[in-house]
């Protein structure tokens, strides 16, 4: 877990601007943010800086959101950090698999970067 | 002759030479353009998300000459966002004046700027666009038309539903089109929808059928099951296949008479209905049309068999009097299973 105040977010989409649009409006909440362009790299940094919350894309090249989500949860490192996936297929299939992989919440693409904020924020005063 | 090729063969040298500069030169141009256009967005990347969440006041105002590439990322931007920040994002474009700039070029007499314009309308999410998008569905060119109705998608314009219904149904856009800007107006084109349920015109009621299907809810399950009975026969498919998909219990006894349809096709609509919503009591039915009926149907009902009531499809299985279609089914809920 991050130990400095200011709560760590990890943001991984390829769409370059996705990325800076949750960037910004998570920055601007006042959160530090690292960005991750791939699933590799999204896993990667997560392991090494131990991200309080991870914000992921679920079609994302090299290892997809499903993927990635699961495999935080098979670490020891990662296993308690809450995923909220960022998704275009919000089929009720698609959402149950996301669960299943063990994301804690999901926002549909397009998405609204205020309720992300506010997602983002509820999950965190949680902990 | 000798020397006349020889002149010829440096003719077409240095003609070869001169066109391989061209080439290079016009290259290292477009990768300058490209490069000033990169540096350019970085250097409005602030502005442009500080524009999308509404605190761009203070910041100082891109020139002119900035403008249509902050254009361009907003636009890109408006692709990924909704509610305020897109609303923010169409205001700045209807400010600016790109936006009756785009609904002047769709009169344009060149068609690829009106199917640009028509393009460009939807991504800046202005819903003064709404009237003029919804004429360009009558335009010459289908690229128009197509850009027109995937616009108007977009823009969740409810009053579009009807004219993209007829255009769907006369072919003037492709159907994919169609239906994505259908599906992309969303719970806001079911009122208008829900109107054509009733419409005099079967292929009308067709589309409708299919789309509430799509969108609606347990609300559209009476009008639906009304359908199961009409005149034609792709209605009351659509009809049925619309029934399974919103999980209509209600709809149960209305799709198991639906079952005795005299057309294949809406039999086997009502056997994957009746498998979606998990009728038990068709049971029996359904085995005796997985034994006897024609091929999709016989197939629907061994695979609506498997999830209404997957033990009686295996001990049917064992009989082989009860033909392939059961066996298959059985196959499956086993490998599942």
């Amino acid at each position: 877990m991050n130990e400095s105040s200011t709560p760590l977010v990890l943001v991984a989409d390829d769409d370059a601007d996705i990325l800076a649009l949750v960037k910004f409006r998570l920055e601007r909440a006042g959160y530090a943010v690292l960005a991750a362009s791939d699933g590799e790299e999204a896993l990667r940094l997560a392991t090494e800086q131990s991200p309080d919350l991870a914000v992921l894309d679920v079609m994302m090249p090299k290892l997809d959101g499903y993927e990635v989500t699961s495999r935080l949860r098979q670490r020891e490192e990662t296993r308690d950090v809450p995923v909220i996936l960022l998704t275009a297929r919000v089929q009720e299939a698609d959402v149950a698999r996301g669960f299943e992989a063990g994301a804690d919440d999901y926002v549909k693409k397009p998405f609204s970067p205020q309720e992300l904020g506010a997602r983002v924020q509820a999950i965190l005063g949680r902990r | 002759v000798i020397q006349t090729l020889s002149w010829s063969a440096v003719g077409l040298f240095v003609l070869g030479v001169f066109f391989v500069c061209l080439l290079a030169a016009r290259r290292l141009h477009l990768a300058r353009r490209e490069q000033r256009r990169r540096e350019a967005e970085e250097r409005l990347r602030p502005f442009a998300l500080a524009l999308v969440e509404g605190v761009a006041d203070g910041l100082a105002k891109p020139g002119r000459r900035d403008r249509p590439i902050l254009a361009g990322l907003l636009e890109r931007y408006a692709r990924h966002v909704r509610g305020s920040p897109r609303e923010r994002i169409a205001d700045f474009f209807e400010r600016a004046g790109e936006v009756e700039r785009e609904i002047r070029a769709l009169s344009g007499v060149r068609a690829w700027r009106r199917a640009t314009a028509a393009y460009l309308l939807g991504a800046m999410g202005s819903h003064l666009a709404e009237r003029p998008l919804r004429a360009a569905l009558g335009d010459p060119n289908r690229d128009v038309r197509a850009a027109a109705a995937r616009s108007l998608g977009r823009l969740g314009a409810a009053g579009a539903v009807r004219p993209l219904v007829y255009s769907l149904i006369r072919g003037d856009i492709p159907r994919t089109v169609a239906a994505e800007a259908l599906l992309g107006i969303g719970p806001a084109a079911l009122v208008p929808l829900r109107g054509l349920l009733v419409h005099p015109e079967a292929e009308v009621k067709t589309v409708a059928a299919e789309l509430v299907g799509l969108l609606g809810d347990a609300a559209d399950a009476a009008a639906l099951h009304d359908l199961l009975t009409d005149t034609s026969a792709e209605v009351r498919a659509k009809a049925a296949r619309a029934l399974g998909r919103l999980g209509a219990q209600e709809a149960a006894a209305g799709l198991r008479v639906a079952l005795d349809d005299r057309i294949p096709f809406v039999r086997a609509a009502a056997a994957n209905a009746i498998g979606m919503i998990g009728d038990h009591d068709a049971g029996e039915r359904l085995l005796a049309l997985a034994r006897e009926d024609r091929f999709e149907a016989a197939q629907a009902a061994a695979r609506a068999l498997a999830c209404v009531d997957g033990t009686a499809l295996l001990a049917a299985a064992r009989d082989p009097a009860n033909g392939q279609h059961v066996a298959e089914a059985a196959s499956v809920l086993e490998v599942r299973s």
